[in-house]
């Protein structure tokens, strides 16, 4: 044909060509530096993680300092024995139930059930905190002693100050 | 056993290693994302510290490589 080109390189081949100085690693090298650059990546990748996981702890530092504020609840002559009282603590998003003992001590929990977050009720025939979504039962030290929840509710720190009760404090 | 073969079989496993304590890591760091967002703070500090011994080691991997690397080619 009139219009073949010609694809023979006829020029001298530079010593270091550009390509060579781009992609410097031979093809018997190249497992070994791919894994080399993949170890590198993956150290900091790691670092990145560690990082993140220092930025969580100190998150919740900030986020615990916000549950210490003090809140009038309620007055003591109000929450008799096996009565129960509710409240929002600490923010106004979060209830919480203070619930009376039969045998007179004066407890207080998030209402908020641990296994899907729906609001327990106190339940004085069981002497224990009733989630009603899934039967899930809390005792008075809020334990978990029936249902799918396993993990206990968060306890409000109550202070009494002669007929006043106040919430202190949550402990997780 | 030739010293390259050698060097790609520990090259192999120190990836091994590293890429499993890098699992282990992003799952401590989804635990800890659960557990700041339900409210127990008690096992964020132990999560991270956790975390960043994990990082000591891969960095001593790591440090490893550099050495094998600067050793061999003196």
């Amino acid at each position: 044909m009139s219009h073949e080109t010609d694809l023979t390189d006829r020029a001298p081949r530079p010593r270091n060509p550009k390509w060579r100085q781009d992609f410097p690693i031979e093809w018997e090298g190249d497992n070994y530096v791919s894994r080399r650059e993949l170890v590198k990546f993956l150290t900091l990748g790691s670092l990145l993680l560690a990082a993140a996981n220092w930025v969580v702890a100190l998150a919740s530092k900030v986020l615990h300092r916000g549950s210490k504020v003090e809140r009038y609840i309620g007055s003591a002559a109000s929450l008799e024995s096996g009565g129960s009282l509710l409240f929002r603590y600490p923010g106004d998003a979060d209830p919480c139930i203070a619930v009376r003992t039969p045998d007179g001590k004066l407890v207080a929990y998030s209402q908020v059930c641990t296994h899907l977050s729906c609001a327990v009720v106190y339940y004085p025939e069981e002497k224990g905190l009733f989630c009603p979504c899934h039967h899930g039962l809390f005792n008075l030290d809020g334990d978990p002693v029936a249902g799918p929840p396993t993990r206990p509710l968060p306890r409000v720190r109550l202070e009494q100050r002669g007929d006043q009760i106040y919430a202190i404090g949550m402990e997780m | 056993m030739s010293f390259r073969s050698q060097g790609t079989t520990l090259f192999a496993a120190i990836l091994a290693l590293v890429a499993s304590a890098v699992v282990v890591q992003l799952w401590l760091l989804t635990v800890s994302m659960e557990a700041l967002l339900g409210g127990h703070y008690n096992t964020l500090i132990p999560a991270a510290a956790g975390s960043t011994l994990l990082l000591a080691v891969n960095a001593g991997l790591l440090r490893y490589v550099f050495r094998f690397d600067r050793d061999t080619h003196h």
